[in-house]
């Protein structure tokens, strides 16, 4: 599978960021409609990464906060964040990670605490620790409460992101377990979702 | 040497069940209406892939046989040349619009843009192509404001104005309602008027009655039936494949019954001349 | 289109160049009356541009709401000494709003020269200049083709939406039950545009999109002798705001 950056942008893998990038959009939409306390903002990219590998997810991430700071641009600084999610989930299908249900679930830990991990400084250095989003309240009470500044916004956003990108990363590996055999063929990291492949081995 | 030639081919997709086209034998000549007929799943479109170079070019799996273009394997052909030499019209209206122009105007010229042509020369080949598909109307709106067969006409001056000896159009008004369907046959129309070779994939019989010369009927990945529009569409043996004849062949085997009738009609024009001798012969 | 405006008339990366360093002053000038002028400015030429209402909406909205809540948050919850208010375990700190002042203006001006360029830049333009400066067109593609999906995928999500309603769906209601909504509202909507890649991949394809590294375009952007005026006077600037800063 070492073929390089342009073995991972074919064509189809290409159309498959607008694609990503809409489908983060737009669920992000879906979920505030449905009024859930969750995010469920990066669905898009964790299927691009999923399928199509760790640069198309880094990819796919980026362009979505890209696109978003047009309108939102307190969103750009967080276009690290989003593409290191991608990458990672794009890393962690090459190397197998969601060939089950169980080890789907590793990986989604191991996505929050990537995204922990990048966004935390953004949000101190950019932002001081407040950035608006719903874990700024619970940053603000913990550091009124005398906890230091790191330890605050690592406290706050760890626990919504641990339920919101574990809960993403399993939607989506149930949405793409759902994708027909052809499809999949034609992307390079899909191998481990292709339901003939799984029979052969288990046989 | 035929224009388009397919000696034994078998392909089978990269997984899933089985060959889709099993020993498939063809040979196309030029400046021809040519219909694909058969039951969903039965290898149609895989065919115009084929054709089109898209097997083996994007689509891997196993293929054996000869797909031969001009007498010119399908491998050896470079996908540049293909995109000029054939154009493509897909089933959904929605996938077709580059999604990166702002009017029909530019959408038109997008396959020019990356076919490198000269500016001027782009400007002057998509205000022709507008008028002949009588266009005008259309080429400053947004192509994403159009409705779906608006798109599906604009998806044909997209693809028409690149000049394509060989036009390849896959169940194009499948997502269309009657007029639209209309409108985009007209265009097929005047493309057929225009010498192409066209090889086309429809359900609608009537309209295949209509256009086609050549009807080639395809089941479970092999071709069991092929031969002039007239023949294969009044040939009762043709429903035995999954797919039905035209209205008036229908009703023309049904007058069979109760009496003699010399031919069965596929089209409208044909019926009205063929029912008319037969009342005619009736009275005398 | 005709563009007589001499605000949007301007070539893209003119106009980048000029909120690169709108965004960059504020870092070179630390005092935030500086960052928070720099506001003003970008207000001035979105009313040149004539966009001033497009400009005000998204400013107020997406950075004065943030700006004020962190201002809000840091002056009470920034460690400092210098006590200006107190009430109960509650504390304003001369500390605490420096930061804050700092902070939001910073955060300010750069947000702002953001939301500038994007409402006096059309996207299609901006590409176009990148292009011409060697981005790949199948970078310009993603880009553009993204900005048209989006609102295609919102109408058929909306479609989806109302078709599992009336398939009994529940989207009222309960946490549990407004949950058990999210997958057939999201699984439709993800495997069917994810499917449409294919086609969309083949249809390009067909229009010869992979065929050469280069293309031509009959939409085209000239720089004029204002740009350059321009760009020579945002180095000018530049200057200037060093040797500010060094002197300061």
């Amino acid at each position: 599978m070492k073929r390089g950056l342009k073995h991972d942008f074919s064509l189809i893998a290409i159309m498959l960021i607008p694609i990503g990038v809409g489908l983060n959009v737009v669920i992000a939409q879906l979920v505030q409609i449905l009024r859930l306390p969750i995010w469920l903002d990066a669905i898009g990219t964790i299927v691009a990464g999923m399928i199509a590998g760790p640069w198309v997810g880094l990819v796919t991430g980026g362009a979505t906060n890209l696109v978003k700071s047009i309108f939102t641009p307190t969103e750009l600084p967080f276009a690290i964040s989003s593409m290191a999610i991608g990458f990672t989930v794009g890393m962690l299908s090459k190397k197998g990670m969601f060939s089950n249900f169980g080890k789907t679930i590793g990986a989604g830990l191991i996505v929050t605490v990537i995204a922990v991990i990048i966004s935390t400084p953004i949000i101190v250095w950019v932002y001081g620790g407040i950035s608006g989003s719903s874990a700024s309240a619970m940053t603000a009470v913990l550091l009124a409460s005398g906890h230091r500044l790191v330890q605050a916004v690592i406290t706050s956003m760890g626990l919504l992101e641990l339920i919101d990108k574990t809960s993403s990363v399993i939607i989506a590996y149930l949405i793409v377990n759902k994708m027909s055999d052809r499809y999949l063929s034609k992307h390079n990291y899909a191998q481990s979702f292709i339901k003939s492949n799984k029979k052969s081995k288990a046989a | 040497m035929s224009y388009i030639e397919m000696k034994g081919i078998s392909y089978k997709y990269p997984v899933g069940d089985g060959k889709v086209l099993k020993d498939v034998n063809l040979s196309l000549e030029k400046g021809k209406v040519y219909a694909l007929i058969g039951a969903n799943g039965s290898g149609k479109t895989t065919i115009c892939n084929l054709i089109r170079g898209f097997i083996p070019h994007f689509f891997k799996g196993d293929l054996d046989g000869e797909m031969l273009i001009e007498g010119k394997d399908i491998r050896e052909w470079e996908m540049g040349d293909l995109a000029q030499k054939m154009g493509y019209i897909f089933q959904n209206p929605f996938t077709q619009i580059s999604g990166t122009k702002d009017t029909v105007f530019e959408e038109i010229a997008f396959g020019l843009e990356n076919l490198r042509v000269e500016v001027p020369v782009i400007k002057e080949r998509v205000t022709e192509i507008i008028k002949l598909f009588g266009l005008e109307p259309l080429q400053n709106k947004d192509p994403q404001q159009l409705s779906g067969g608006q798109r599906q006409r604009v998806s044909l001056a997209s693809v028409m104005v690149m000049d394509p000896e060989i036009l390849i159009i896959d169940e194009p008004t499948s997502q269309l309602d009657p007029q639209a369907t209309e409108e985009v046959f007209k265009i097929i129309n005047i493309m057929k008027q225009k010498g192409k070779t066209i090889i086309l994939v429809e359900h609608k019989i009537e309209l295949i009655a209509e256009y086609a010369d050549w009807v080639i009927l395809v089941e479970d990945g092999k071709v069991v039936m092929e031969g002039k529009t007239k023949d294969i569409l009044s040939d009762i043996k043709t429903v035995n494949h999954g797919v039905m004849l035209p209205q008036y062949a229908l009703l023309g085997y049904e007058m069979r019954k109760t009496g003699r009738l010399n031919e069965i009609p596929i089209t409208e024009s044909e019926a009205i001349t063929v029912f008319n001798n037969w009342i005619v012969g009736k009275e005398e | 289109m005709e563009k007589k405006n001499a605000v949007l008339s301007l070539y893209p990366t003119t106009k980048l160049l000029m909120i690169l360093l709108f965004a960059i002053s504020v870092f070179i000038i630390p005092n935030y009356l500086f960052g928070y002028a720099i506001f003003f400015v970008c207000l001035l030429i979105a009313a040149i541009g004539s966009v001033t209402k497009e400009f005000a909406n998204l400013t107020i909205k997406g950075l004065f709401s943030l700006s004020v809540l962190i201002f809000v948050l840091q002056s009470f919850f920034y460690p400092g000494t210098h006590v200006l208010w107190e009430w109960s375990f509650l504390a304003i700190t001369q500390e605490g709003v420096d930061f804050a002042l700092g902070l939001t203006s910073k955060i300010i001006a750069v947000g702002s020269s953001l939301i500038l360029f994007f409402r006096i830049t059309p996207v299609k333009d901006f590409v176009y200049s990148l292009e011409v400066l060697g981005l790949s067109p199948k970078a310009t593609y993603v880009v553009l083709s993204t900005l048209t999906i989006i609102p295609e995928m919102k109408k058929s999500s909306q479609i989806i939406m109302d078709a599992q309603k009336t398939r009994g769906v529940e989207t009222e209601g309960s946490l549990m039950v407004r949950l058990k909504a999210l997958l057939p509202m999201i699984t439709p909507l993800v495997l069917s545009s994810v499917a449409s890649t294919e086609e969309r991949a083949m249809a390009l394809e067909a229009r010869g999109f992979t065929v050469n590294k280069r293309k031509t375009s009959i939409y085209s952007i000239e720089k004029t002798g204002r740009d350059s005026f321009i760009r020579v006077m945002l180095l000018v600037i530049l200057i200037l705001l060093i040797v500010w800063r060094v002197a300061l």
